[in-house]
């Protein structure tokens, strides 16, 4: 009756897409973080120390995650002005986002506008449910920055929204004259 | 009732939203946000943007993706410092010794009758049944790949052998060039089974 290798795709796949989609707001991404947690996963089972699977699945994506922000971060502060219009405009359209994750658009939006860090402790906590220990533990911080960081990340989240917000009400106005 | 005068730290505001704080402070935020609106609009205004972040409806993982997750054990390189840890099969299960010391993985079902609802050790079973798949995998396909039934005209060719190969999953087969496709289908020799665990 011992699970193999496909079950444990199965049992854990989801979790995974849906942590990488949430942080990373695209599709692309979250198929290669999702790919590459998988990956060492299986590279070091031999690691795994008692604890949940999932706690370590959360942390291998989103460290996986923040990788893959600071070297692009890193790249684009390299590259020539001229070059940045050719970096991956990864941004999905409104359709294709509901699609993939059933999150309303503008909410997605608001979240990928987040720094990354108050990104990684907001969706931790609001969507995957950590509680806040939970949340140091993962992302090797402390107590009180995990506080912190959900704070202001619900705070510029919220601001977001509400940037985004007036806009669909400016359409709904324009669409009834 | 007395209301305490200092406003709700920040972190304090999202930890009471999370139910993240403990009884003495739960109690002292509660007295405070009777008697102020500020503090009572900074504890809403963290409720709306947790709230905006429920969804009801789970992700579906794309069937491609799910495939090429299914295939890491046949695709995915190891690490290139060479195996980070030894595994030794000893009465008690697997030990897999890493960096990170000792990690054993029980082979047989635990006698306990009544195992903990917990998943650590359904996940710790969970690898062995990989790593035993795995491991069996390999043996199957290092024996079945030179003893393979060839056919005796086309032991020699070195397409038949590449036919011959066993196939461990679909997206490898898109690799092979459409002439050997051809010869492919004009082979009655079973592939070895056993290479997929």
């Amino acid at each position: 009756m011992a699970p193999t290798w496909e079950q444990v795709v199965r049992e854990h796949s989801a979790r995974v897409y849906r942590l990488a989609y949430r942080l990373s707001g695209n599709q692309q991404d979250a198929e290669d973080l999702t790919q590459e947690t998988f990956v060492r996963v299986f590279r070091s089972l031999a690691d795994f120390s008692p604890g949940t699977f999932e706690g370590w699945l959360h942390r291998i994506t989103t460290n996986l995650f923040l990788d893959m922000v600071r070297r692009r971060q890193r790249i684009r502060f390299d590259a020539l002005p001229e070059d940045t219009e050719r970096l991956p405009g990864t941004s999905p359209s409104p359709e294709q986002v509901y699609t993939d994750t059933h999150l309303d658009p503008q909410v997605q939006a608001a979240l990928d506008a987040l720094s990354p860090e108050f990104r990684v402790a907001v969706v931790l906590c609001d969507i995957e449910g950590l509680t806040y220990e939970e949340i140091a533990a993962t992302l090797g911080i402390k107590l009180g920055t995990v506080r912190s960081r959900i704070h202001r990340g619900r705070v510029q989240l919220r601001e977001a929204l509400a940037h985004l917000a007036p806009r669909r009400g400016a359409d709904a106005e324009a669409s009834t004259r | 009732m007395s209301i305490p005068e200092s406003h709700l730290a920040q972190e304090a505001i999202a930890a009471l939203v999370d139910g993240e704080l403990s009884g003495g402070a739960a109690g002292r935020a509660a007295r405070h946000l009777a008697g102020c609106l500020q503090c009572r609009l900074a504890v809403s205004a963290q409720r709306e943007a947790k709230a905006a972040l429920q969804v009801p409806e789970d992700v579906a993982v794309p069937g491609d993706l799910m495939s090429r997750l299914r295939a890491i054990p046949f695709t995915a390189e190891m690490s290139p410092g060479g195996p980070t840890a030894s595994l030794e099969v000893g009465a008690d299960g697997l030990t897999a010794t890493g960096p990170r010391g000792a990690f054993s993985f029980p082979l047989a079902a635990p006698a306990s009758p009544a195992p903990r609802p917990g998943q650590a050790r359904w996940l710790r079973r969970g690898m062995t049944g990989a790593l035993i798949g795995l491991g069996v995998g390999v043996v199957v396909l290092a024996v079945s790949l030179p003893s393979g039934d060839l056919p005796v005209d086309d032991a020699t060719s070195p397409v038949a052998n590449a036919v011959r190969h066993p196939v461990p999953d679909d997206e490898r087969t898109e690799i092979v060039p459409p002439v050997v496709r051809t010869l492919t289908v004009g082979s009655t020799a079973p592939l070895p089974s056993g290479g997929t665990p």
